[in-house]
């Protein structure tokens, strides 16, 4: 399978790069933590009231944290003409938006497993009760969401104000994606199974997953080469 | 007529009409604006073939 | 013989709302539990309708331009977009009128609502993002793009009051509900009042297509100026 190898091959080239230097993901890491910060003065924190909106308050900090990473993800292959090479070189567009998705989902997942312990330990909250689903939902959120952001970072890497127009245009964008992945987080963050009500949120998710996947991978090329 | 919640039924027929007029001069000032670019950048052009 | 056609189109739509507007006002009775402000679904509605159908006009021109790279497609996709904001814009206000009244309250988080509002923000942004590239055929092919990724918010918003127990009404026009939700005559008038924001909008629209034909041609006269 070629494609799965071209697609790795972006993949490692840009976690690769990301570990060399671990610009954006400290940069996005430490934004991500000093949010979580100061949500403490936004409300009284009660443990039992901050898990009921911890979905909220979680999903808010990757979503903002996110858009930091994924500014950066075709940005950065602009200076000395990264981005032409890439376009030029055999690789299909989209493998190299896959790849690049799967190097975001990736760093993304690093950002969140930091931000949930530490959310955890400050705001006295046990958020372990459910794990393993805890895990699943966040995978295919973060998935959807990062799918969805770096196609518009491809969108707009070539315009001006391009750091404002990409979370203007992408956060509507993301909001039912994001709205599963915060009900779904604060249950089982409250320790609720996954029963009828939430699957319903589960299908939601997967299906946004789907459908922005396909759209993307079929139009990246469109955007990219033209 | 039963008189009832009348004026915010008012308010709502005058609101949707509102938008639409608003929108229509911001059409009809777009449509001047453009115009008059029209105009001056022919003015130049023929200006500058003359000389 | 375009500009005939406008007139025409706007007469048609002028003489059908003033006609509508008798129907509403003097023939049709008031609504048993809303009173009068029940005759705000006659905007409500149909400013719905017309942002939807001139947004999904837009979707398939996009996917047009996208297919032929012709860009009267474009130019299409553009003005029914903005267009589309201007009946969405009268959608929303209009429910917030009708809401205040019904509910004691201006704006509620159900996900009708909700979803109206993204789709309409999502096509504010369509537009913004034009203005951002100065490039005819990149600004054609990324809006193109962002059009299609906008439009699964406008299904959601048909589909949010089967989805979820919304605040929001239910289906009750008859090809959706199956009939017996609301009197035949006041449907009919909803229809015929869509019609003649159908007309007033189509008028609009070449209005809006001739001033993106003339942006073109005012950006191939500045190349033009810059060259000499």
């Amino acid at each position: 399978m070629k494609i799965v190898r071209q697609v790795f091959t972006v993949a490692a080239k840009d976690l690769r790069s990301e570990i060399r230097t671990k610009d954006t993901l400290n940069a996005s890491l430490s934004f991500a933590l000093v949010i979580l910060l100061l949500f403490s003065f936004a409300f009284d924190p009660t443990a039992e009231q901050t898990r009921e909106i911890s979905g909220g308050l979680l999903w808010l900090v990757f979503a903002f944290a996110g858009a930091l990473i994924l500014n950066r993800s075709f940005s950065r292959e602009l200076p000395n003409d990264c981005l032409e090479a890439l376009i030029a070189s055999p690789v299909p567009g989209s493998a190299l938006f896959l790849g690049k998705t799967i190097a975001n989902v990736l760093l993304l997942l690093t950002l969140e497993l930091v931000c949930f312990p530490v959310f955890g330990i400050f705001y006295n909250v046990p958020w372990t009760e459910q794990f393993w689903p805890l895990m699943l939902v966040v995978v295919l959120a973060t998935w959807g969401l990062t799918v969805v952001g770096t196609m518009f970072s491809a969108l707009t890497v070539n315009l001006r104000l391009r750091e404002l127009m990409l979370p203007t245009l992408v956060y509507p964008i993301m909001i039912p994606g994001l709205l599963g992945a915060i009900q779904l987080t604060s249950a089982l963050v409250m320790g609720h199974p996954i029963d009828a009500d939430l699957t319903q949120w589960l299908k939601l998710l997967a299906g946004f997953d789907i459908i922005y996947t396909a759209l993307a991978t079929m139009l990246v090329d469109t955007v990219l080469v033209g | 007529m039963d008189t009832r919640n009348f004026t915010y039924m008012f308010y709502g027929f005058a609101a949707a009409w509102l938008i639409v007029v608003i929108y229509v001069v911001t059409l009809v000032l777009r449509e001047r604006r453009l115009s008059q670019e029209m105009q001056r950048l022919r003015d130049m052009l023929s200006e500058r073939r003359r000389t | 013989m375009r500009e005939k056609l406008m007139y025409v189109l706007l007469a048609g739509s002028g003489a059908l709302l003033v006609w509508n507007l008798s129907r509403m006002l003097l023939y049709l009775p008031d609504e048993a539990a809303q009173g009068a402000i029940y005759r705000i679904i006659f905007f409500h509605v149909p400013g719905a309708f017309t942002f939807s159908l001139a947004v999904f006009s837009a979707l398939v021109s996009s996917v047009l331009y996208l297919i032929t790279r012709r860009l009267p497609y474009d130019t299409f996709a553009a003005s029914a977009t903005e267009i589309g904001l201007a009946f969405g814009a009268v959608n929303l206000v209009t429910g917030m009128i009708w809401a205040r009244i019904i509910w004691g309250i201006w704006w509620a988080w159900d996900p009708r609502l909700t979803s109206m509002l993204i789709s309409w923000l999502m096509y504010a942004g369509y537009l913004m993002l034009r203005r951002a590239i100065d490039e005819p055929t990149q600004r054609a092919r990324n809006a193109a793009v962002l059009n299609i990724f906008t439009f699964p918010g406008v299904i959601i918003t048909y589909k949010a009051i089967d989805w979820w127990r919304t605040q929001h009404p239910g289906p009750v026009l008859s090809f959706r509900s199956g009939g017996g939700r609301m009197d035949p005559a006041m449907e009919a008038t909803l229809y015929w009042n869509f019609l003649a924001l159908l007309l007033l909008a189509a008028a609009l629209l070449m209005v809006r297509m001739r001033q993106e034909t003339t942006r073109r041609e005012l950006d191939a006269l500045r190349r033009e100026a810059h060259a000499l």
